[in-house]
């Protein structure tokens, strides 16, 4: 009798759907809360949000961010404030992906994206620098560096929201 | 001696001075913090934060009987005041309770917290001062929680205003602490910081041109307890806590001022360890917490393009670049072919350990031609004699007390001892200021003393019936080599030696004779053999085989002569330059913040400085390059460090006797303690980690018995007819390599001139801002002229290392022609 009743069971998922997803032909969207690969984000104007204020670098657990900043001049802007990034790598290898950057960052510069397809051949590649972390700029605008009209941009730091 | 008072901080009884500054008090003795943002230990109070807010009061005593008044239970009864007070503008006295814990006295902390942080901009994330900050460390340990402020109502300022070329001011950071303001005006005396307007407008305005035209702008930076002030040089360096600071000791100068060279890893110098900054490092006995901007800014030639990187050696007639092996074997052989004609000369950079290696090496080759450049110098024997007394303090003098300054610039030659000179003058000390010109330190002057040339020795010669002068409780005199040839310099030094013995000051604490040497360790290569003296003979019969180290050789006309009339010149040098050019081989060594070593300062403190960043392409220490050379001579193997080198040294020199490394990592106790690591009073100077050096007694403290020697002045240079007198100045801003190497400065740095009386400018047609050219011995420059009332008649002054091109560095008669324009083509 149960030896019916385990074929049964065999037979029954015989015709259904399979929970296996065939990964990389078919991928399942990651949770909204999922921690990947990081991004450097812009401001709608396309400007960088990042200012190289290093506090990302400081809240590395793993010791995985270098920054090193420069100071913005209206002639070649990068961000809104009085400095901005000049170098700004990660190291994938090292990364843990807990996020603490993020918490840490003040203009919500850097955000752990859904990224997760990182691979590499070899050390060196596992570097993301700047110019890989950084989005593009939103269609039809200029990216960065730019000229910009002066006295534009006289804060250090840009905009920002009082809290709720 | 002061007494002893009893006060009681928050119900403790404590024994401090009577008449200690409250604030001081309380943290010293009591370990109590009172926050603080405008008062400095340096400074005098002015109590205008408020934010040292404390509840006073005094014990009761009965009017008729003058006992104590007691409650019941058998403790005094206090009477507290009715406000809070300010506790910087407080000094202690009997009876005196503090309270700094009250409900009342927290929350007037976050009440001008709160009112300073309305107008404060939150740029902390990137701000220079973020993560070292004293607005930031108060307001996290005595401010609101949140704020009542929204962001859109804050005050808005202009962000990047440049007081000068060197300091960035941020108007909305600034809490008018009056710090930076204060330092200027107090402390340096140079009053070009001043306050604008009023209430919120109020604002730091720069009042001279050009704007903040002080050598001593980065301490500002260092004090003001906002990001308000940064310097040029670091913005957006680093981030605070990113740094290392290394200790190390200033290459620049004979005071030795203590620093600490802040090293990142800098993705743009091939991510290698880099200076980022120099910051002070605190000893209270050579500059406080004080460093000159040639020091703070002057760092950049250890990493300049320009450094020497691999060897060279000459091939048929060329310099070209060799292996080190290769110039090492070609230095060595013409080493052996020279038997014991060989002569030695050390630079201003050199440190102690180069300069023992150099001494076994002569010691080996059986050479005694010891020399130290320049050639210009006296001997150090009176400093040795009558040398200021260990463990003085120029910060201790003042009323009753005199500082004679001979023959010296000091704000051009020494500008942190022009500081402590400024400020004893301030206290009350007689200053007595004697050259053949004006120099600024005249404005500080009680009495200032014009001789002409070759006056000083008799100047000199005559002060010890000066009555402010032998009867002064204590004695400093400085002297320098000002318009003083080299055997001049001698006698004065003697001169100025004789002086302390005859008034009775040799060898007290606080008294004594400080040389004011050209060079960072110019007072250690005395202690070690070399001498000024024995590099003039060797400009005047030049050996076989001549050694240069870290000394531009070339920039006299002897001295060139000198390169060209011996067989095989072997330089070892930072940069190439004049003398290199004219070597046979040359050996790139590392610079002091490469390598580990020991200069000593004028004082005869002896300081160690650490290595900080990897080597420049094949450069070597000093002593090492000197060490290999030896061994292909035949010595042993070069020592494995520059500690064992010291502690050769120590075992050698009887004055250096016990002056290991370890020894000299000892770092005496600071008081008040305003380094980083207490961080109590705010600012970027470091704590005194790395050692704070040792002195080696001068003859006199050992109650040795000196005798005065007559002295007589040599004759002085004579004009013929239609000559001047040039006479070469030091000045703190030069074209030297070792500081031109710093861009940052440029602005800063005089174009070549030279300043000439109006009556010889008229005689000779020269007009101010034209061209002229001088003419001496054999040697000329094309500078500026610049007519300066104050230049005394006959005499041309000229700045030296400004122009290109040797020129003698002592007092010369020589010509001063106009030089006719020659008229662009369009």
């Amino acid at each position: 009798m149960n030896v019916i009743r385990g074929f049964a069971t065999t037979l029954k998922y015989l015709f259904q759907q399979p929970a296996t997803i065939q990964y990389p032909d078919e991928e399942r969207p990651p949770r909204e809360r999922y921690k990947g690969r990081h991004a450097l984000k812009r401001y709608d104007n396309g400007l960088e949000k990042c200012i190289g204020c290093s506090l990302c670098a400081a809240a590395c657990p793993a010791d995985a961010i270098w920054v090193e900043a420069a100071e913005n001049t209206d002639e070649e802007r990068y961000s809104p404030g009085e400095r901005y990034a000049k170098t700004y790598e990660i190291n994938m290898l090292r990364c843990i992906f807990c996020g603490y950057c993020e918490d840490a960052c003040p203009t919500e510069a850097i955000v752990l994206e859904h990224e997760h397809r990182l691979s590499f051949t070899n050390r060196r590649d596992a570097i993301y620098t700047k110019a890989e972390l950084l989005d593009p700029p939103p269609a039809g605008l200029e990216g960065t560096p730019r000229q910009t009209e002066p006295g534009v941009y006289t804060r250090s730091i840009p905009e920002m929201k009082n809290p709720a | 001696m002061t007494t002893t008072v009893t006060i009681h901080i928050d119900g403790v009884p404590y024994a401090v001075p009577d008449g200690m500054n409250l604030v001081d008090a309380a943290r010293i003795y009591a370990g109590v913090e009172i926050p603080i943002f405008c008062y400095h230990p340096k400074m005098k109070p002015v109590g205008m934060c408020r934010m040292c807010l404390v509840d006073l009061g005094f014990e009761v005593r009965d009017r008729a009987t003058g006992e104590l008044a007691l409650n019941p239970d058998g403790t005094p009864q206090v009477r507290w005041g009715r406000k809070l007070e300010t506790g910087c503008t407080t000094t202690v006295r009997a009876g005196m309770y503090v309270r700094t814990r009250t409900e009342q006295v927290q929350e007037a902390r976050r009440d001008v917290l709160e009112f300073l942080l309305s107008s404060h901009p939150l740029d902390c994330p990137v701000c220079d001062k973020g993560g070292e900050c004293p607005l930031q460390n108060l307001t996290m340990r005595h401010g609101p929680g949140t704020s009542r402020m929204a962001y859109d109502d804050k005050l808005h300022l202009d962000k990047h205003v440049p007081l000068g070329d060197l300091i960035y001011l941020d108007r909305e950071r600034c809490i008018q602490c009056a710090r930076c303001v204060r330092f200027q005006d107090e402390v340096v005396g140079d009053d070009v910081l001043a306050f604008h307007e009023r209430g919120r407008r109020l604002q730091i305005i720069t009042t001279s041109t050009p704007g903040f035209d002080t050598y001593f702008s980065g301490n500002t930076t260092d004090i003001c307890p906002v990001g308000a002030l940064t310097t040029a040089d670091f913005r957006f360096g680093a981030r605070p806590w990113e740094l290392t600071n290394v200790p190390s000791i200033s290459p620049h100068g004979p005071v030795g001022e203590n620093i600490a060279l802040s090293m990142r890893l800098d993705r743009d110098s091939g991510g290698v360890q880099v200076i980022k900054r120099v910051i002070p490092r605190q000893n209270e006995d050579v500059n406080e917490i004080w460093i000159s901007d040639k020091t703070r800014f002057g760092h950049h030639f250890t990493l300049s393009p320009d450094r020497l990187r691999e060897a060279l050696a000459r091939k048929r007639g060329e310099l070209t670049p060799v292996a080190l092996d290769d110039a090492l074997k070609a230095a060595a052989k013409a080493l052996k072919e020279a038997g014991n004609s060989v002569g030695f000369i050390g630079g201003p950079m050199t440190s102690n350990e180069d300069f023992f290696a150099l001494r076994e090496l002569a010691a080996h080759v059986g050479s005694r031609k010891l020399g130290l450049w320049p050639a210009t110098l006296g001997d150090a024997a009176p400093a040795a004699e009558v040398g200021i007394a260990s463990g003085s303090r120029l910060t201790e003098l003042g009323k009753g007390d005199a500082v004679l300054v001979v023959a010296s610039d000091l704000e051009e030659e020494a500008p942190i001892w022009f500081l402590q000179a400024k400020q004893a003058a301030d206290r009350g000390a007689a200053l007595i200021v004697a050259n053949l010109r004006e120099t600024k330190l005249d404005r500080y002057a009680s009495r200032t003393v014009r001789y002409g040339l070759g006056g000083a020795v008799g100047f000199l010669d005559g002060a010890a019936s000066d009555e402010t002068l032998a009867q002064a409780a204590n004695l400093v005199v400085f002297v320098g080599n000002e318009g003083l040839g080299a055997d001049e310099h001698g006698v004065l030094l003697r001169a100025a030696a004789n002086l302390l013995i005859t008034t009775g000051h040799a060898g007290r604490r606080n008294n004594g004779l400080i040389p004011v040497w050209p060079g960072a360790n110019t007072q250690g290569g005395f202690d070690l053999g070399f001498e000024s003296a024995a590099t003039r003979a060797m400009l005047q019969s030049a050996p076989d085989v001549l050694i240069v180290v870290g000394a531009d050789v070339a920039e006299t006309p002897a001295g060139a002569a000198a390169l060209d009339a011996a067989k095989f010149v072997i330089a070892l040098s930072l940069f190439p330059d004049a003398t290199t050019a004219k070597a046979d081989v040359v050996l790139p060594i590392q610079s002091f913040a490469e390598r580990d070593g020991t200069f000593t300062n004028a004082m005869r403190r002896v300081q160690r400085f650490y290595t900080a960043q990897g080597p420049v392409g094949e450069s070597l220490p000093a002593w090492q390059v000197i060490g290999l050379l030896g061994q292909r001579l035949g010595m042993d193997r070069p020592r494995r460090s520059a500690a064992l080198v010291m502690k050769a040294l120590a075992e050698s020199v009887k004055l250096y006797a016990g002056m290991s490394y370890p020894a000299l990592a000892e770092a005496a106790v600071q008081t008040p303690p305003i380094g980083i690591s207490p961080g109590f009073y705010g600012g970027t100077a470091a704590a005194p980690t790395g050692g704070t050096g040792l002195q080696w007694p001068s003859k006199a403290e050992s109650r040795a018995k000196l005798s005065v020697t007559p002295v007589e002045a040599p004759q002085a240079v004579h004009a013929g007819a239609g000559e001047l007198v040039i006479v070469p100045l030091r000045r703190l801003y030069d074209r030297a390599p070792e500081f031109f190497a710093s861009a940052v400065m440029h602005g800063r740095i005089p174009q070549p001139f030279v300043a000439l009386h109006p009556s010889d400018a008229a005689r000779l047609g020269a007009v101010d801002g034209g061209r002229v050219k001088l003419s001496a011995g054999g040697a000329s420059l094309d500078v500026t002229a610049v007519v300066d009332a104050t230049a005394p008649e006959g005499l041309a002054l000229l700045p030296q290392r400004l122009a290109p091109g040797a020129f003698p560095q002592e007092p010369v008669a020589g010509r001063v022609e106009p030089v006719a324009e020659a008229v662009a083509a369009d």
